[in-house]
């Protein structure tokens, strides 16, 4: 970088946004005290530099005129937003009183500490961890506001949090496969640069791209074949593609059965696998497959299982079994083109030709993200579609080539006092139950941070009006006044990101540090100075020693990341180790098989072993009458991250006001025009905003995306018309997931329901 | 040779983010937009054109054209447009006098009157970056990596080459102003 400027200093830091994997590192030109540009830093790969529109507006948030400046206490009813200044001090003191009042009464379980997406940030969230885990308090996890039921599946299929590396690890290689579907996301907005970009790259040299989602997304529009379906019938769309691959016998037979549990038994009166125990197999636990030279049972081995029978009923010692990729074909045979189309909204040559290429394609890369498991059953259409990846061999068990993932090390966070038990842990979706009605126990002390809870999170009355005031005590870190803000009892100001540190291990495949530029601005302090200050006051202040860089030092402390430290980062970008010339790195599955779990015998009583279609809870699939007969989904759009940026002025010049997004063919129907003011409502609430008639979503959905703030909505809000429903699936696997995609709304011209 | 420096925008990587608006306005500390991004297709912004689901959607980043025959140049009465001899149309803001003549006179609807200091604005390809063999800063900030900067009159040069490979357009090629800034279409779709 050229810096003729000699009053300019340049220091790169990262963008921490909650895009988290594009994580662009930011050039920060600073003159005097002030930081007076941001560019996008460079990357070993030239290719690698990148920034976003939300990115380049991070001054916007920095120097914004309506940034908290000190803490504040309440002093209006909640949610009036009535507040008055006190002193730092002053704010612990409050915070210790309090949490002494209500642990005394409830415990210290009852003392939530309610995280939200650290973005790509490690120690902003592991110093809350270790608060949590000190106090033996609560963690409320915020994987459920979202983005539980992709991991809920990928648990349940390959036995990991995330089906990443094994679905796109050679695309992060930039290994172009011949065609890439990109399923229930849409990168464009939501990640331009770390999938993006590389979506285009591949598109480039020769890769056939499909996208399949409800919206005609700007990813769609790039894509060679765009498949639009109706929101929650991913699984009856895999289960279809599935039929045509088997019907055509163009599945992939040795990767089924030596990395699938595909051979293995099922009895079919307890949908239990098969175990040796069950016909006097020596070995008891054993799983047992059917063995075509010997015409028997047998245990499974690595040695007979390419021996193994696919398919086929067999009755061992009168019991009758099954093999799992039978069931899996019986399944998918009940999903004709003709069900499948009616379902899905798909049409039938489509679905032919999809299953087709798929099977065909020498390689095929599933590009996916939470979007699609934002429905009730949205863990299972994440297994439907590693299961189409599965019975085609596009599940990856090694990477090639590239470099060594980092893994980083939260035990320091966890566990920091070697005989005492670690934090209690709730989901976000639990949580509304632990306060309003006390199960499976009463919190009664909630501290926010990083998150906008009440604007973000679903059924905005039942928060308002049951959760809220059965809290004795709220604190809030924020930047701004935001709707959950107004609802605090304690207002602490925090920094933008570039007035403290933090390590950043992405994007993948290099690691960054956020530098702190700036002193924090006004009263404002980070989070781990926040939690620090606070920790010093419970008597575990030697647990925070050193502050942010303390904390980045614990946990850089890690094999993955070795020979690389705060000061290296400090100097510019590094790039994890690469794999060894002609070495690969081993993808094992994660599930109890250690194979892909095609069939999840834990699930066999809840009728879910299989990857089954079920419709979703609230949006209507059929085309019956019904009083809300459209399906409201929320996008993600590039002016945003979540609810960040809502405030940002200059990105409000472009994207002013939210919209939502009707198929001229329902507008027509209800008189609706371009631009009307509408109201969108369902039995919970409803909400008023302007209309935007277009083909861009298809006829029965309807959009609007998602961190709008509440005062920029007429009336209402987006999350007023979402629902609370837990999944008791995903409850029982990981957490339960808000289902954002699968509400049902009718929609109405303004002037009418004033009537 | 002279330089003749331009761009080639490659609409089948223009994901039409409008970074570039946000980039070049935060670089030129405007409060107008020099770069605005058309989406060729449906009738309002990011829509598409056609019937559900057969729709199609690109974008079309708009700015100065920096023409080799720039009419605002011939139109400007007190001369505060001039035409540099590497390429880009540069405004002398103290001669010019809001008569918005260069307005009138540019076919494709980039000169903006800044209404608050009654004087015209547009995109000046970052000559202050140029200057210092800095890529304009659009260019650098483009999420699809859309955007080439670079010497047209150079065989050698990256858009050069870009030029000869694909196939290109410029806008209103019928005004004979012969844009420096060249537009890639989006390539054919490979359907199932």
């Amino acid at each position: 970088m050229i810096n003729k400027n000699k009053d300019i200093q340049l220091i790169r830091t990262t963008c921490p946004a909650h895009c988290g994997i594009d994580a662009c590192g930011i050039l920060v030109h600073v003159k005097g005290d002030r930081i007076v540009k941001l560019e996008p830093a460079s990357f070993p790969e030239k290719r690698d530099r990148r920034i976003c529109l939300r990115g380049l507006s991070s001054l916007d948030i920095t120097y914004h005129p309506d940034r908290l400046k000190y803490p504040m206490k309440r002093v209006g009813e909640r949610g009036e937003g009535k507040f008055e200044r006190i002193t730092w001090d002053k704010a612990y003191n409050i915070i210790v009183e309090n949490f002494k009042k209500i642990s005394d009464k409830y415990g210290w379980k009852s003392i939530g500490w309610v995280l939200g997406g650290p973005g790509a940030g490690t120690t902003k969230f592991g110093a809350y961890l270790r608060i949590a885990s000190l106090t033996q308090s609560t963690r409320v996890s915020a994987w459920g506001y979202g983005d539980a039921g992709l991991p809920c599946g990928s648990r349940i299929i390959l036995g990991h949090q995330f089906p990443f590396f094994h679905l796109q690890g050679e695309f992060w290689q930039r290994k172009w496969p011949e065609l890439l579907m990109v399923w229930g996301t849409n990168p464009g907005e939501s990640m331009p640069l770390q999938n993006m970009r590389k979506i285009m790259d591949a598109k480039e040299e020769g890769t056939q791209v499909v996208v399949i989602d409800p919206r005609f997304t700007v990813t769609a529009s790039k894509a060679d074949q765009y498949i639009g379906l109706k929101p929650g019938t991913d699984s009856a769309l895999a289960l279809g593609l599935m039929n045509v691959i088997f019907q055509n016998k163009l599945y992939d037979k040795i990767f089924i059965l030596e990395n699938t549990n595909g051979p293995y038994l099922v009895r079919t009166d307890t949908g239990k696998l098969l175990r040796g125990k069950d016909i006097d197999i020596k070995k008891t636990d054993t799983y047992v497959l059917w063995h075509k030279p010997s015409n028997s049972a047998k245990a499974i081995r690595r040695k007979n299982v390419k021996e193994a029978s696919l398919t086929g009923t067999y009755n061992i010692n009168d019991i009758e079994c099954k093999s799992v990729l039978q069931l899996l074909m019986d399944l998918a045979s009940e999903y004709t083109l003709e069900k499948t189309s009616q379902i899905t909204g798909v049409k039938k040559e489509l679905i032919e030709k999809l299953g087709k290429r798929i099977a065909m394609a020498k390689d095929v890369t599933f590009l996916t993200h939470m979007g699609f498991t934002r429905t009730y059953h949205g863990d299972i259409s994440l297994r439907g579609l590693v299961s189409v990846a599965s019975i085609t061999g596009n599940v990856l068990t090694s990477i090639s080539s590239g470099f060594v993932p980092a893994s980083l090390n939260w035990r320091p966070f966890l566990s920091t006092i070697p005989d005492k038990p670690s934090y209690h842990r709730l989901g976000i979706l639990n949580l509304y139950n632990a306060v309003i009605n006390g199960k499976p126990y009463q919190i009664k002390a909630i501290w926010f941070a990083f998150i906008n809870f009440l604007n973000q999170c679903v059924n905005y009355n039942k928060i308002v009006n049951e959760f809220f005031p059965n809290l004795d005590f709220i604190v809030q870190t924020e930047l701004f006044m935001t709707p959950s803000a107004k609802y605090a009892d304690l207002l602490l100001p925090v920094c933008s990101f570039l007035e403290f540190s933090d390590f950043i291990s992405m994007p993948y495949p290099y690691l960054q540090l956020q530098q702190k530029v700036l002193e924090p601005l006004y009263e404002s302090k980070s989070d781990v100075t926040i939690v620090s200050e606070l920790a010093e006051r419970l008597g575990f202040g030697e647990y925070f020693k050193g502050g942010e860089d303390g904390l980045i030092d614990m946990i850089m402390d890690n094999p993955s990341l070795e020979g690389v430290n705060r000061e290296i980062l400090k100097k510019g970008v590094v790039k994890l180790r690469s794999l060894p010339e002609g070495g690969s790195f081993p993808l094992a599955f994660g599930t109890s098989s250690g194979k892909i779990e095609l069939y999840a015998e834990q699930l066999a009583e809840d009728g879910e072993a299989l990857p089954v279609y079920l419709p979703p809870i609230e949006a209507p699939i059929t085309s019956e009458e019904t009083k809300y007969p459209l399906t409201l989904i929320n996008g993600h759009s590039r002016f945003r991250t979540h609810s960040m940026f809502a405030n940002v002025h200059s990105l409000l010049d472009l994207n002013p006001e939210p919209l939502v997004d009707i198929n001229p063919i329902d507008a027509e129907k209800r008189n609706i025009i371009d631009n009307d003011i509408v109201t969108v409502f369902n039995n919970r609430a409803r909400t008023t905003l302007k209309v935007r008639v277009t083909d861009g979503v298809m006829p029965g959905v309807i959009n609007i995306t998602e961190g709008w703030w509440i005062e920029q909505f007429k009336v209402g809000s987006l999350n007023h018309l979402t629902h609370d429903v837990i999944n008791p699936v995903q409850e029982k696997i990981y957490e339960p997931n808000m289902h954002m995609n699968d509400v049902s709304v009718e929609i109405i011209k303004y002037k009418e329901v004033e009537k | 040779m002279n330089k003749r420096l331009g761009m080639v925008i490659d609409q089948e990587r223009c994901i039409g983010c409008e970074a570039c608006s946000i980039a070049c306005r935060i670089e030129n500390n405007t409060t107008n937009f020099w770069i605005k991004v058309e989406t060729r297709g449906g009738t309002q912004k990011d829509t598409p054109k056609g019937k559900f689901p057969n729709l199609e959607m690109d974008f079309l980043p708009k700015l100065c054209n920096h023409c080799k025959n720039p009419p605002c140049v011939e139109s400007c009465p007190t001369e505060a447009l001039i035409k540099r001899e590497d390429g880009p149309v540069l405004l002398e803001k103290d001669l010019c006098t809001g008569c918005r003549a260069c307005i009138d006179a540019c076919p494709y609807d980039v000169i903006i009157l800044d209404e608050g200091n009654n004087i015209i604005e547009k995109c000046n390809l970052c000559a202050h970056r140029i200057d210092l063999e800095l890529e304009p800063f659009c260019v650098i900030c483009c999420e699809g990596q859309a955007l080439y900067f670079g010497d047209l009159n150079d065989p050698n040069d990256k858009i050069s080459k870009i030029l000869s490979e694909r196939q290109v357009f410029q806008l209103k090629p019928k005004e004979k102003t012969e844009p420096s800034i060249y537009y890639c279409p989006p390539r054919p779709k490979k359907r199932l």
